[in-house]
């Protein structure tokens, strides 16, 4: 073996050595192998504490690329990516900070994002940003949390501690467990006393089987004996007459469904006209008609009091009003005016007729309206206060104001003119109204101006009552 | 107050003594770049020296890795059990012997191997008066003694570190995985995910800069040597003293301006 010469010890030792390097340096540069000729994309968090140059990126848990660079700009972090080449992220994944390791180490996660369908699907380009980027959890923030809550739990334990640590509270649980003591024990009792009933009801069992074992062989002669047409049953079943008479029957109800199939008779004609299914179908129908306007059928009971002050008064409203349809009602009213109700009396003597004007204050003015309503404006006619007018009320702010204006009594005696009552009213709370307006402008005598409070509500009672008697159609 | 000018005396004393040497030193540095480009290149003495400080250097250096290697992964499971880490000890491992422990320990054992011997061999050429007569044959000294020490050390001492990593992290991976059973995959990608090539090549520059201390100051002590026999081994003792001290410290400020 000739001696190997200096030179190619040396050269033997670099080229160990130069391979040792080498391949340390391939295992290790590995995850920055091929990106030099990847692609940068960017995205902008709230917040990258712990993420740092170099720090991973990931997908569905494979690295795909690195973090190039961190920058700040407008106070977010710009985090600049190096993805590898042959990875294409569509264009709207989305990114988030994670975290992995024993020692928290943080990485981006790239997570495809759902595809809108119809969109065409497209690819980030170079130095374009990721549009859907995730905060970050925040350790401080939850444990803050936590903090909250462990707070609250130590309030729990605390009361309970306060509740049941107390004399009182082992008192109680002391109790608790001398009751459950007694029951057990009164449990144990029961049973042991009631030991030699079971026993007995054990035997009566026995003894009652042997009873039905009999009673089956009582049974078994019985059948044998009918078996053989003895007896009445034996007979009836036995004799052949029995079977024809069973037969005829038989065949005479074949004839009246037969009958009733075609039509014929009373029950036959009720079962296949046509007509009685439209009777039914009517009445059904009308029936829940019926009871759709019941359910529609409203009515509202109201007191209204006013205070005129030139007559320093008050006049006194009572209303009832039935409300069938949303945009429909009657109105039924008793008042009282102070002044009492008018009465003209008309007296001829020598062929001249005077003609004099009486107040009495016993008697109490009626009202009876019919009023519809077309979205805010309501018109009604009738008799307002006895006499025939008409009047409109409009409603604004939701029917929280309404304005009403009435005018009646047009054939009043010459002397007098047409009574006109206009006046607003505003609801102040559920079922209390405030009114002001003008009473009779136009008579001097009765003109006033006026303040009124109402109370309005709606009564289910009252609309029961009148929806039993009889149906509307 | 005799006593007291005496020993300000003797501290000025060494301060020049060592401010002095340390210009020498920095002297024999550039007179040994301004011969290394000057051809012809001494292409025999260079592989000789390459030879002897790097091929014949490998058992030691092997020797010195897989142990620290070991070592190190054994100290460091017992730290990072502690907290449940143990694939850890992998990259710890590789990190330390990349960074620090593959070089300055393979350039202490060059030191002690071959530093000593270049001090050894230069300082009885100079007492047996052999240098001299280079001097009179009109070869330079400097040319054919020391340029092709120094080039074998600043080439040598990387290539003897790159084997001195590969075995310690191999020596740690063979008692992690095989004697301390952590587990071998996340072992082993610790490794790969946590050492960049940089941590790797900053080693190697360090390296380089061991080799040239210690063959420099190598080449000095003995170029330099008085006074018989026993100044070759005055010093030979210096100069592995030197080179030590100086590595350590160079290694310090290499790691400060690189990591």
């Amino acid at each position: 073996m000739p001696a190997i010469s200096t030179e190619a010890k040396v050269g033997l030792f670099v080229l160990i050595g130069l391979v040792v390097l080498a391949y340390m340096s391939f295992r290790v540069g590995q995850p920055g192998f091929g990106l030099k000729r990847g692609y940068d994309v960017s995205a902008v968090f709230d917040n990258v504490s712990g993420l740092e140059k170099g720090s991973a990126v990931q997908m569905a848990g494979v690295e795909i690329g690195q973090v190039e660079s961190i920058e700040l700009k407008d106070g977010k972090a710009v985090v600049k990516l190096r993805i590898r080449p042959d990875v294409r992220l569509d264009r709207n994944v989305r990114a988030a900070i994670r975290t992995h390791g024993v020692l928290g180490d943080k990485y981006l996660e790239v997570m495809p994002g759902s595809l809108i369908p119809g969109e065409k699907s497209a690819y980030l380009k170079e130095g374009e940003t990721i549009q859907y980027t995730e905060r970050q959890a925040d350790i401080d923030r939850l444990l803050s949390q936590v903090t909250l809550i462990a707070d609250d739990i130590k309030n729990v334990t605390s009361s309970l501690s306060n509740t049941l640590g107390t004399p009182e509270g082992e008192e109680s649980i002391r109790k608790i467990l001398y009751n459950v003591r007694d029951f057990s024990e009164n449990l144990n009792r029961v049973v042991a006393r009631n030991d030699e009933n079971f026993t007995e009801m054990v035997t009566n069992l026995k003894s009652a089987s042997k009873e039905m074992e009999r009673t089956f062989a009582a049974l078994s002669q019985i059948t044998d004996e009918v078996n053989q047409g003895k007896g009445t049953v034996g007979t009836l079943l036995k004799d052949k007459s029995v079977a024809d008479n069973l037969n005829k029957t038989l065949a005479a109800l074949n004839d009246i469904s037969k009958k009733i199939n075609e039509g014929r008779g009373t029950i036959g004609r009720l079962v296949n006209d046509e007509e009685t299914v439209d009777n039914l179908n009517e009445s059904l129908s009308g029936i829940s008609r019926y009871i759709n306007k019941a359910e529609q059928f409203r009515t509202f009971l109201s007191y209204r009091g006013e205070y005129l002050f030139d007559r320093s008064d008050a006049k006194n409203y009572l209303e009832l009003r039935i409300q069938p349809k949303q945009d429909k009602f009657y109105l039924l009213g008793l008042v009282s005016d102070p002044k009492g109700r008018r009465q003209t009396i008309e007296t001829t003597s020598n062929g001249v007729t005077t003609t004099t004007t009486e107040y009495n204050q016993d008697k109490l003015l009626f009202s009876a309206q019919i009023g519809k309503r077309f979205k805010d404006l309501v018109l009604r006619g009738g008799l307002f206060e006895n006499y025939g007018g008409l009047g409109m009320d409009y409603y604004m702010l939701n029917d929280k104001l309404r304005l009403t204006f009435e005018a009646f009594d047009f054939g009043r005696g010459s002397n007098r003119q047409t009574h006109v009552k206009g006046y607003g009213e505003y609801r102040l709370i559920k079922h209390v109204y405030l009114s002001a307006g003008w009473d009779d402008p136009f008579n001097t005598s009765t003109s006033s101006p006026f303040v009124g409070f109402s109370i309005k509500f709606e009564d289910e009672d009252l609309k029961y009552l009148l929806t039993t008697s009889p149906i509307p159609r | 107050m005799k006593g007291f000018l005496s020993l300000i005396d003797n501290l000025g004393k060494a301060v020049l003594r060592n401010v002095e040497e340390a210009g020498k030193i920095l002297l024999l540095f550039f007179s040994v770049l301004s011969w290394a480009v000057r051809p012809p290149l001494k292409f025999k003495n260079i592989m000789k020296q390459m030879e002897f400080v790097g091929v014949k250097s490998i058992f030691v250096v092997v020797l010195t890795g897989t142990f620290t290697g070991m070592v190190m992964a054994l100290q460091g499971y017992h730290g990072f059990r502690m907290f449940s880490a143990e694939s850890l000890v992998g990259s710890t491992v590789a990190l330390g012997m990349t960074r620090e422990l593959g070089p300055v320990l393979t350039s202490l054992m060059v030191t002690a191997r071959a530093g000593s011997a270049m001090a050894a061999e230069l300082g009885s050429m100079r007492v047996t008066e052999q240098i001299d007569a280079l001097y009179v044959m009109a070869a330079n000294p400097i040319q054919h003694l020391i340029v092709p020490r120094i080039i074998a050390g600043i080439a040598m001492v990387p290539i003897l570190t790159v084997v001195s990593d590969f075995v310690g992290i191999a020596g740690g991976y063979f008692v992690g995985v095989h004697v301390l059973q952590i587990n071998e995959g996340l072992f082993l990608k610790n490794i790969t995910k946590l050492v960049t090539l940089n941590d790797i090549y900053n080693g190697l520059v360090k390296a380089a800069c061991f080799g040239l201390i210690l063959s420099l100051v190598g080449c000095y002590k003995g170029f330099n040597t008085r006074g018989g026999a026993e100044g070759v081994g005055r010093a030979t003792t210096e100069a592995v003293v030197l080179a030590s001290i100086s590595i350590l410290v160079a290694d310090y400020f290499l790691t400060a301006i690189m990591f």
